[in-house]
């Protein structure tokens, strides 16, 4: 009996010296995980201080005036895909209609709205429907219903189609299209007047080589806007917009301009960027059927170009500015990071075989990897890495000094990049004036990583569940008029 | 392990300090931007009567005044912008006065200093400032800047001061010569640079159309769009023939028919064989606006090509060459098959919708006869019933 017990315990002995191991193994393993991304992302962020003066320099000391004007311009079609909208589109219709730019058509595409969305733009532009609209059927999408025009607003096609999704959407409006341009626009965004021009200013440097160009998404939630264009710049008043608010200022500024100097952006956002239409048409258009398109197409166009030698660049200009809603509650927040989640997993499975390919270049040595290891996967390292840490407190393995040190590491070196964007911010585009908002956007940038932080990996996790349950859906969304917007940030 | 918390320790402090730099900076940056803008306002508010003046004398014959007692660097700066705004809205005499007047303030001459600078992001300034001043004598360093510069968009904002001070065509050639020679395509660019000069463009353009680098003369020839230049029209005739590269082959082709030419029909016969398909379609289109009924075969013929640019310019030319064209394009719509069918059915429509709106008595004749002729194919319908739509059959790549 005396001896099955010592048996037992050297039995239980054993698995605890092989946990010991294994955990010592894998915190070994996830400093230098940590070390690795910290790396990475001090990197992209010095690229992006590199870069940023280029940029305050094409911003301030290029006048737009003339170019605005000429015909030497390439003309551009604005692909704006509508599912429901139809509380902001008449807005954001009459905003795109009169950018700064000299030849340009708006393609609004009813993705089959459940809503009043194609009723309120023919009654506001009184369009009539055209017979025998020329769709140039480039590439597949579900049919078209019906596109509606108005010859006393040349510029401006609505296209009503069967519900399909955004991606089906855009390659509607790809099949109508009369440019050699295209730009896709959220129909819950508003351009900046000189956005486009701004844009086409950075193609025009190099037209043969520019594949694709990203513009800067900002937060208008706490703007104050008339008339379609945002009259004064402020941070939004509620907790969920503000920490979006400097999410999007850490990614677009601190990451973007960075991956972009070494032709490694994995994204053009969807809700502004500028294309190429016959290498978009050369890709096979949008891909449908799941979130995550506009990641898609930027894969799709390194592939092709990578693979058959031609000479790129997928370009970001931060200095064309979009303004978007940002969710402001907890569960629309949460179904479009799920989505995203989704959207960025199945690029990454569909994709996976450009990952270390020399091949594929920055985008398959570190574009590629990036995204698979530290943002793909980054939420199971979360996860084990605070289990691993229940499993050394458990275990006697650490003290609590070491944890609060790794725990530091993580916070600051995260905050560190957050106060390098908002330097960057200041550098070029000194957007929001007041002192008070630096206060709020330095207090907001620590306390992400208090409890938002976390819900991102948990949404990202959802995402994945979903995907592997084969859950599609778009989540849910609303909307919220501009002018209503506008007043609650005039109230505030 | 110590060692690695050591390390660890160490980075803490690392974070810790840059975090507190960048802080610092942060506020730094920002009380510095808005003390700026307070002063900027009260600077302008302060030289609001001498812009005032400034404005009711530039029609004078009196030289224009200085501006009032000593000024810091910020109300220099503000003098100078408002001064440079003008130079890009006026024109003629006026733009030269206000020229002098920057001459006399000093501000090119603290600008031509700049360009000494250690700093690239100040020589970067000065050239734009001293560009906008079109200040002539700058033009040497700013090409001497230009030729140095690896390509990138500050070679647009030098290039852009060099075609504002230049004085000499040569000076605008080598310019050229600098912005091109990287081997980026960017004549589009190139020619909105060039545009900004002073100096008599029409010329300037002529002498590039008979340029040995076909990069000048394809920049010449997208610098004419929009352009009435007579005295280039041979040369485009030359180059719609002789060019060897075909972009600007294309280009002139192009040119040249937005000028109306008299075209013989073997010229439109060959053009309209063209293999390049810009070609094509911009014979196709010019010909519905040159009335030019004899070519009603060719454009018939066109509708099948496998370009839709040239399909589509056929079919409106077809609609715009009276009852001939327009009942060819009803016999396509009706008899034909394919992409031309729909091509054809398209524009049978749009003439359909809106030639109901024609006000004057020649156009409603004009467009009674093409009633005609579509209810003869199509039958007699109430108000605007539509041709029904056949669904296209595969796709169509060459959009």
């Amino acid at each position: 009996m005396r001896r099955l017990s010592l048996y037992v315990k050297l039995q239980q002995l054993e698995e605890i010296t092989l946990l010991r191991d294994i955990l010592l193994i894998y915190g070994l393993f996830a400093i230098y995980y940590v070390m690795s991304v910290n790396v990475i992302y001090f990197s992209v962020l010095a690229l992006s201080f590199k870069n940023i003066w280029t940029v305050y320099r094409r911003s301030v000391f290029s006048k737009f005036n003339t170019l605005a004007g000429s015909d030497l311009v390439p003309s551009v079609s604005l692909l704006v895909p509508a599912y429901n909208e139809e509380v902001t589109i008449i807005e954001n219709v009459r905003c795109l209609m009169t950018l700064n730019y000299p030849n340009y058509e708006v393609i609004v595409i009813n993705d089959g709205s459940s809503d009043d969305t194609l009723e309120v733009l023919t009654t506001e532009f009184n369009l009539t429907k055209l017979t025998n609209p020329e769709m140039r059927n480039s590439i597949d999408c579900t049919a078209v219903t019906g596109v509606f025009y108005n010859p006393e607003f040349p510029n401006l096609y609505v296209i009503d189609k069967g519900n399909g999704g955004k991606a089906d959407s855009l390659n509607a409006g790809i099949n109508l299209s009369h440019y050699p341009l295209i730009s896709s626009i959220d129909a819950d965004s508003l351009l900046e007047k000189d956005a486009l021009i701004r844009m086409a200013r950075q193609y025009m440097e190099n037209p043969e080589e520019t594949v694709a160009i990203g513009g800067d998404v900002r937060i208008a939630n706490g703007c104050l806007i008339e008339n379609g264009q945002v009259k004064d710049f402020s941070l939004p008043n509620k907790m969920w917009p503000m920490f979006q608010a400097i999410e999007y200022l850490k990614a677009f500024l601190g990451g973007r301009i960075g991956w972009s100097s070494i032709n490694g952006l994995i994204i053009v956002s969807g809700a502004f960027g500028l294309f190429r239409k016959d290498y978009v048409i050369a890709v096979g258009g949008y891909r449908g059927g799941y979130p995550g398109e506009d990641m898609n197409i930027i894969i799709k166009l390194h592939r092709y170009m990578l693979e058959n030698k031609l000479k790129y660049r997928i370009a970001f200009c931060p200095e064309a500015v979009c303004w978007t809603q940002a969710p402001e509650s907890y569960r629309i927040l949460a179904s479009q990071r799920q989505r995203w989640g989704r959207g960025n997993l199945k690029n990454m499975i569909e994709n996976y075989d450009m990952a270390f390919n020399p091949k594929y270049k920055v985008m398959g040595l570190m574009t590629m990897p990036y995204n698979i290891i530290f943002e793909a996967l980054n939420p199971y390292f979360k996860i084990t890495g605070l289990i691993a840490l229940v499993g050394y407190v458990m275990l006697d393995m650490t003290q609590w000094k070491i944890l609060l040190v790794f725990g530091l590491i993580n916070f600051l070196s995260g905050y560190l990049f957050s106060i390098g964007a908002l330097i960057l911010e200041e550098i070029a585009f000194k957007r929001f004036i007041k002192i008070s908002d630096l206060w709020k956007m330095l207090f907001y940038g620590a306390a992400k990583f208090f409890g938002y932080s976390q819900l991102g990996t948990l949404w990202r996790i959802q995402g994945h569940i979903q995907f592997l349950r084969n859950n599609n859906s778009w989540g849910a969304m609303t909307r919220q008029s501009w002018k209503e917007k506008s007043d609650t940030a005039k109230s505030a | 392990m110590f060692s690695h918390v050591t390390v660890a320790i160490y980075f803490v402090y690392v974070c810790l300090g840059l975090i507190g730099l960048g802080i610092a900076l942060l506020f730094y940056m920002k009380l510095k931007h808005l003390s700026t803008l307070k002063k900027t306002e009260y600077y302008q508010r302060k030289h609001q009567d001498y812009f005032k003046y400034l404005q009711t004398q530039l029609y004078e014959d009196q030289e224009l005044p200085l501006p009032p007692g000593k000024l810091v660097p910020l109300e220099k700066r503000i003098i100078q912008d408002k001064l440079m705004e003008w130079i890009e809205q006026f024109k003629g005499e006026v733009r030269t006065r206000v020229i002098e007047l920057c001459y006399k303030a000093g501000f090119v001459d603290d600008e031509m200093e700049k360009l000494d600078s250690l700093y690239f992001s100040r020589r970067v300034e000065a050239s734009y400032r001293l560009g906008m001043m079109r200040a002539t004598e700058a033009t040497p360093r700013l090409l001497d800047m230009l030729r140095k510069q690896r390509y990138s968009p500050v070679t647009t904002i030098i290039g852009r001061a060099v075609s504002k001070t230049a004085d000499q065509e040569s000076q605008l050639m080598e310019m050229l010569g600098y912005m091109l020679k990287h081997g980026k395509s960017i004549h589009n660019l190139a020619a909105d640079v060039l545009l900004e000069t002073r100096l008599d463009s029409s010329k300037i353009l002529l002498q590039l159309l008979d340029h040995e680098n076909p990069d000048f003369v394809k920049v010449a020839l997208v610098a004419m769009w929009g352009q009435a230049v007579p005295e280039v029209i041979p040369a485009l005739n030359r180059l719609s023939v002789d060019a060897d590269e075909q972009d600007v082959r294309a280009e002139a082709v192009k040119l040249y028919l937005s000028s109306n030419p008299v075209l013989r029909d073997d010229t439109i016969k060959q053009l309209m064989s063209d293999s390049n398909w810009e070609v094509r379609a911009a014979v196709a289109k010019s010909l519905g606006n040159m009335h030019a009924a004899g070519s009603i075969p060719l454009l018939r013929r066109a509708m099948q090509d496998e370009n839709w640019w040239v399909r589509n310019n056929s079919a409106e030319s077809l609609a715009q060459l009276g009852e001939t064209g327009f009942e060819l394009l009803c016999e396509t719509a009706q008899r034909g098959s394919g992409l031309e069918r729909e091509t054809a059915l398209f524009h049978i429509e749009k003439v359909m919708s809106e030639g109901s709106d024609h006000r004057a008595l020649d156009q409603m004749v004009t467009f009674n006869k093409k009633r005609l002729i579509y209810d003869r194919y199509f039958g007699v319908i109430e108000t605007s019933k539509p041709v029904r739509k056949v669904a296209a059959v595969g796709g169509d790549y060459s959009a």
